[in-house]
């Protein structure tokens, strides 16, 4: 059994208008997605600003009203604030913020900070609390003076670890890392990413890694899900996704990743002109009447795509790929 | 699950005490020693602070030792004394009585209904919209709709009516029927900070490590927006003064024989009074400006010390 089952999980806000100010129409941030996350994996949830992957995150771990629905954790459904609260949840599954500056109070130290969540959920005595924040510090590669300062006197890499720290410190089972680097410049992304690797060996937590950077995604996760408007375009494993995509969109993303190569620059430019024709010349095909993704559709046992079956099918033995 | 941690660590118990005092040397001051700091930095704000504090105990001590009844005996032949003369420091009014006294009693009692004014209106507002703020929705609706209709009574008119209605009053009583109007203004304010505060990620990421709200509310959102707390107490200390005086001075404040800092200053309604006998009025107008301006110095130190980037203060 998986660790976490998402299925068919809408998130919809309500526009109010006119003069009544009644429910006209809703803003489908999530609109009925389904995968899993397996114990241990990282998945990466990809896709570009405004496509719902942060609202999902926070589905997840439970900030979110969610519309309809269900988050499956040992079975129980963990969309009802009632279940989250007789499970402990939050004990088990933790988050790990964009902002590292916004998400740590700027009035607390990070002694308190860190200790937050073991004071809530596991009730040591004041040795015992200090010295595990102490072991967390120092297992992401702090030192014991950071203890009574504050935020905004560490860098922003330094913050991050600290966020770290504070989503590890009850031993939790998922992490849910909402873009967790996209906030800092590429060195510390590595060394921040590197911490998140080693945490993972360490203490086999699984990841929900939620970024639009297809680059750090490579090489986090094994399993990646590609959204779009609110709904899952593409899913398969890092293999499939990078080698054999089949949805423009996914391809479109790639296509965006950055080259340092310049010598090839020209090549390049040619190829990402080349999916943006394809983009703008069928979006029908890859799109329903309404502009939305289609249902997905198996092409593989590890793949999925949401496109209509006899295209998918077409599409997937022109990449030549195994079929289902 | 403690094992976890101590495997993939090389801390343990035996470094805790060591750890522990390398921290506190390098621990950042407490917000006490912060707000000192400031104020050794700003010569005026600690020369306000020195005179406000300096005030408050020298009245409120000095008013034990006045019998007030005695002192508001009419004597006839202290008619309008100049200062310094006849043993009145500060001269006599209408009906001889001394003004140096009835400035310390006058202030004590204005100086306490605005501090418990101050108290029971900014607690009470404060947590009024700090809830209204981080609850949003169908418990702010409520809450607004209270808050609305509070600011629809005709304030200045309803105190009145209460004061002239409730029998036997006096500073307690009159303090609480301020308290009941005084409320929304902070309310208000406060909310709008909290609605912008409680989208922020630390909020978020509380509620994820399971605090609950009323921890969130009071211990992680209230100390961000205790500059903006603090600001607003402040000034709406000096502004209580003023709402106390205010009312006396038009006769409804304080019964006639308690003296205020308003019924002292109501004695410049008479033009001869403004003229000739300026001592029976200066003294408490000067004092209500010395007190207003250097509570407002104090404000902005302590606003200061609440935002980093505007200390002037010595970093430790």
């Amino acid at each position: 059994m998986s660790l976490v089952e998402i299925k068919d999980l809408k998130v919809h806000y309500p526009i109010r208008s006119g003069f009544w100010n009644r429910v006209t129409d809703s803003v489908k941030a999530v609109d009925g997605i389904t995968f899993n996350i397996e114990a241990g994996e990282t998945y990466g949830l990809v896709g570009e600003s405004g496509s719902g992957k942060s609202t999902t995150g926070k589905s997840v771990v439970g900030l979110e009203k969610v519309t309809s629905g269900s988050i499956l954790y040992n079975g129980k459904d963990i969309t009802k604030a009632d279940n989250r609260r007789k499970l402990d949840y939050n004990r088990d599954v933790q988050m790990i913020f964009q902002d590292s500056l916004s998400s740590l109070n700027p009035r607390k130290r990070i002694e308190d900070i860190i200790a937050e969540p073991l004071r809530n959920f596991e009730h040591l005595s004041k040795d015992d609390e200090k010295l595990r924040v102490l072991q967390l510090l120092n297992i992401v590669g702090l030192d014991a003076d950071a203890l009574y300062k504050y935020p905004h006197q560490f860098s922003g890499g330094q913050r991050q670890r600290i966020g770290v720290a504070r989503a590890v410190a009850t031993n939790p089972k998922l992490i849910i890392a909402d873009e967790p680097v996209s906030a800092l410049d590429l060195s510390v992304q590595a060394q921040v990413l590197n911490f998140m690797k080693k945490i993972q060996r360490e203490f086999g937590i699984s990841y929900l890694f939620i970024s639009h950077d297809l680059g750090v995604v490579r090489h986090m996760c094994n399993n990646i899900a590609i959204m779009n408007r609110g709904r899952l375009v593409e899913i398969g494993t890092r293999e499939d996704i990078y080698n054999h995509p089949l949805h423009i969109y996914t391809k479109r993303l790639l296509a965006a990743i950055p080259e340092t190569n310049v010598n090839q620059r020209a090549a390049h430019r040619a190829s990402r002109l080349a999916v943006e024709k394809i983009y703008e010349d069928q979006q029908s095909k890859y799109y329903d009447e309404d502009g939305m993704a289609y249902p997905l559709v198996q092409v593989s046992p590890t793949h999925s795509v949401a496109l209509p079956e006899t295209i998918a099918k077409q599409l997937a033995s022109q990449e030549g790929e195994v079929q289902a | 699950m403690a094992e976890n941690f101590e495997q993939h660590s090389d801390i343990s118990a035996a470094d805790l005490a060591r750890l522990n005092q390398e921290a506190q040397a390098e621990a950042t001051p407490s917000t006490a020693k912060i707000i000192w700091n400031e104020f050794k930095a700003d010569k005026p704000a600690m020369a306000a602070l020195i005179i406000v504090v300096g005030f408050i105990v020298f009245v409120m001590i000095g008013a034990l030792f006045i019998n007030t009844p005695k002192m508001m005996e009419t004597n006839i032949m202290d008619y309008f004394d100049k200062p310094f003369t006849d043993g009145f420091w500060l001269g006599a009014d209408s009906g001889g009585r001394s003004v140096a006294k009835q400035l310390i009693v006058g202030s004590r009692n204005s100086i306490g209904i605005a501090i418990g004014l101050t108290i029971i209106s900014s607690t009470f507002g404060i947590a009024w919209g700090l809830v209204s703020g981080y609850f949003s929705g169908y418990i702010d609706w409520g809450m607004q709709r209270v808050y609305d209709f509070m600011m629809m009574l005709p304030m200045t008119m309803m105190i009145i009516v209460l004061v002239t209605i409730i029998p036997h009053y006096n500073s307690v009583s009159l303090t609480f029927i301020f308290s009941i109007f005084y409320w929304e203004g902070t309310s208000r304010l406060i909310r709008s900070r909290t609605l912008a505060e409680t989208q922020k990620d630390y909020v978020a990421a509380s509620k994820t490590s399971g605090t609950n709200h009323w921890k969130i509310i009071f211990k992680e959102i209230m100390p961000n927006i205790s500059s903006l707390i603090i600001v607003d107490c402040t000034l709406s200390f000096a502004e209580n003064i003023g709402v106390e005086t205010g009312l006396s001075y038009l006769g409804f404040g304080l019964p006639n024989q308690t003296p205020s800092l308003g019924t002292m200053i109501a004695n410049a309604n008479d033009p001869s009074n403004i003229t000739l006998y300026w001592w029976t009025w200066l003294p408490a107008a000067l004092e209500i400006v010395v007190l207003c301006l250097s509570i407002s110095y104090i404000g902005q130190v302590l606003r200061r010390a609440a935002d980093s980037s505007q200390r002037q203060g010595a970093a430790d």
